[in-house]
């Protein structure tokens, strides 16, 4: 809640603006940004095909940092999700993967000109975002599964402490082939389209080394600019309720290193300090049930109000409940959402965790309703403490009914890059390769 | 044992605010709620019965009295689902199916009727099923006593009717309810009566506060119920769900939804929260 323009560490100053004015330069030169076509009817085909205006395109995160980017900053409008099986045969092979993975993300965080090659030849670059990438907001983030420590790469000794294969909650669907993988990308950008360009640019350059075994492309809904002296308003999930109101601060880099970020001299091996636990959970809404649910049940199963996204015996969004005053849950359901999940108590301070969830649209299943809910993304320095108490509290919550967790995973995402010839995972694989010679 | 008609008003579900109590329209529903609980507690009776009789086929080896038996005992559980899946542990051990589990029909908690099914019909064998038949006859006669000790919270006794069209919404239109079996019209057809029975027990009170709602929801009750008994066969089953036509599946559509979309709204026409 505190003002963020304040924050001396905003991660978001990490951004580099630079691009800014020569894109706002390229499109007034571009004939498709001619002023306002609106009387003309000679001009309607072109109001068509105009494409619409982003002056983000190049805005960019730097790669390099003690934690990797993707975490702490603002989520930008398109998510994506992308789980991994290692093809690698041996560790040489997967310090390749991890190498070239390196140098494909630096260059698509950073974008450039892609070069040209002899047109016999399939070009080297998609090209979907044309002759020059445009990072417009990109971040790449870089994630291992429990699976990449069993036995291949002779990993097994250095498994962060907690790092498990995710196992279902009372209320999980799992499907098989949308849970678990040895590896994820979480690619986060202001378009899907510079999502899928970074995807296929990697799935291109690694054919032998990754495949693909589950995907899931998520959004955050813009909202309106915060009013003056008001605070910024959280997006709404697809039950209509705000989402990430109780999140802690991304901004406080103390409660972040507590609550997101391994520390040195703790329980986790050495080479895992300053990286995270990251947990996914592909969550369907039964969306058309939920819009047939009465709004004070919506209300009281989410223990907010559904317009303001006010807690129950608050005014605004930002209002912290006061469970105190209410011990036997008159005014905020005993199991509302928001009270089983943080309930506000000196314990449960253990138990915090940054969530960083997208909203998704699938189709349809096959009995006619929607296939929508939530990709769910949380990030913890405690796994057991975080995300698996807080939803084993949430265990049977009367939202269950509206919910169906279908997949999903635990990863450990990895310390970050911090220098030019540093690459992902090198921590990890240097750790292997002392355990081999001590 | 049997709750007095102020019993059940007083002592509410644990999401509801205690408001409604105050409400002098809402002891007309006493009467409807006691006799709800006679219903559900009729047919969890039949339940346990029937799945002794379907059980003991499966442990004898009886595969066809087994297959036989599969779906006229099922129904008794569909009917009063409602009431069932507030034992949320009953529920998904008595009537999980297999896109429950990740493992499948490998999960070692898959359980209950579905388990026995896609042995009856997926691998046409009731071996190593015996266990699963005792687990399913224990669970039932669990929830028949867990039902007996109930308070029937009103709004649930009413939101029970929408409950029982979303469960056809969501899993019989689709066929994915008995999935080895294909005896889904069974279930279909139960859910409805189970839905129906809701309305029909508060039907003073709807007509009271608007006929032409009442009214609409016989009339698709009615729709539903004439496609369905185009399926019936002549010993008062049903056909297999791929037997039905196309149009008559999307013939169903409309009125099942629109009860969906209408019965979501007795709770509130009736003062419940």
């Amino acid at each position: 809640m505190s003002d963020k323009d304040q924050a001396p560490h905003s991660p978001d100053r990490r951004r580099v603006l630079l691009g800014l004015g020569a894109a706002g330069a390229a499109l007034a030169g571009s004939g498709l940004a001619c002023p306002m076509m609106a009387h003309a009817a000679s001009s309607e085909e072109h109001k068509v095909t105009e494409a619409p205006k982003s002056d983000k395109t190049q805005d960019r995160h730097v790669y390099e940092g003690v934690h990797q980017s993707g975490i702490v900053n603002a989520r930008p409008a398109a998510g994506m999700m992308v789980a991994f099986d290692v093809l690698a045969a041996d560790r040489e092979s997967l310090q390749r993967m991890f190498r070239v993975l390196d140098e494909r993300i630096r260059f698509l965080m950073q974008g450039g000109p892609v070069e040209d090659i002899d047109p016999k030849l399939p070009p080297l670059d998609s090209g979907i975002l044309g002759p020059n990438v445009t990072p417009d907001n990109l971040t790449i983030t870089v994630s291992v599964g429990a699976s990449l420590f069993d036995e291949r790469y002779g990993l097994a000794p250095h498994k962060p402490k907690q790092l498990i294969r995710m196992v279902g909650f009372p209320n999980d669907a799992l499907e098989a082939d949308r849970c678990h993988g040895d590896l994820t990308l979480q690619f986060c950008s202001n378009t899907p389209d510079t999502n899928i360009h970074a995807l296929r640019d990697i799935v291109k350059n690694l054919p032998d080394l990754l495949y693909v075994r589950w995907k899931q492309e998520g959004s955050v809904p813009a909202q309106a600019p915060a009013k003056p002296g008001e605070p910024e308003q959280s997006a709404r999930n697809f039950l209509g309720f705000r989402d990430g109101s109780a999140n802690p601060d991304s901004n406080d880099s103390r409660a972040m290193d507590q609550i997101v970020w391994v520390q040195p001299g703790g329980p986790e091996p050495a080479w895992a300090t300053h990286g995270s636990y990251q947990a996914v959970r592909i969550i369907r809404n039964y969306v058309e049930r939920w819009d047939r649910t009465p709004l004070q049940e919506q209300e009281t199963i989410f223990g907010r109000k559904k317009a303001s996204g006010a807690p129950m015996d608050g005014a605004h969004e930002f209002d912290i409940p006061d469970y105190h005053k209410d011990p036997e849950g008159k005014v905020t359901a005993l199991k509302s959402h928001i009270r089983l999940a943080n309930p506000r108590t000196p314990e449960a301070q253990a138990n915090l965790i940054l969530r960083r969830p997208f909203n998704y649209s699938n189709g349809v299943m096959k009995n006619g309703q929607l296939d929508m809910g939530l990709l769910f993304i949380c990030y913890q320095a405690d796994l057991l403490k975080g995300f698996i108490t807080v939803q084993t509290r949430l265990n049977g919550e009367p939202l269950e009914e509206y919910l169906k967790p279908t997949g999903g995973g635990y990863f450990f995402t990895l310390p970050g890059v911090t220098g030019k010839d540093d690459f992902i995972g090198r921590s990890l694989l240097q750790a292997a390769e002392k355990g081999k010679t001590a | 044992m049997k709750k007095t008609p102020l019993a059940l008003l007083f002592t509410l579900g644990a999401l509801s605010a205690p408001s409604f109590a105050a409400d002098a329209s809402s002891l007309d529903l006493v009467q409807p709620i006691s006799d709800y609980k006679i219903y559900v507690t009729d047919e969890v009776g039949k339940l346990v019965t029937e799945t002794k009789a379907f059980t003991d086929a499966v442990k004898k080896g009886d595969i066809a009295t087994a297959k036989k038996l599969y779906p006229t005992t099922r129904v008794h559980y569909e009917a009063i689902e409602p009431i069932a899946e507030l034992f949320s542990d009953l529920d998904a051990a008595i009537d999980s199916r297999e896109d429950d589990h990740e493992n499948g029909v490998k999960a070692d908690d898959f359980t209950g009727f579905h388990r026995i099914e896609y042995g009856l019909w997926a691998q046409n064998t009731t071996k190593g099923y015996e266990g699963f038949a005792d687990g399913l006859n224990n669970d039932v006669l669990r929830l028949q006593k867990q039902i007996a000790d109930l308070t029937f919270p009103p709004e649930k006794v009413v939101g029970g009717a929408a409950a029982l069209m979303e469960e056809v919404a969501a899993t019989k239109v689709s066929g994915e309810e008995d999935r080895y079996s294909h005896t889904d019209l069974y279930d279909f057809q139960s859910n409805v009566d189970g839905a129906k029975k809701i309305v029909d027990l508060f039907k003073p009170q709807i007509v009271k506060k608007d006929k032409a709602f009442a009214d609409k929801l016989d009339k698709n009750f009615a729709t539903v119920d004439a496609i369905l008994a185009k399926y019936k066969t002549k010993g008062g089953g049903f056909e297999t769900y791929d037997k039905v036509k196309d149009a008559d599946r999307k013939a169903l559509i409309g009125p099942v939804n629109t009860l969906a979309e209408d019965l979501s709204t007795l709770r509130g026409k009736l003062g419940l929260d």
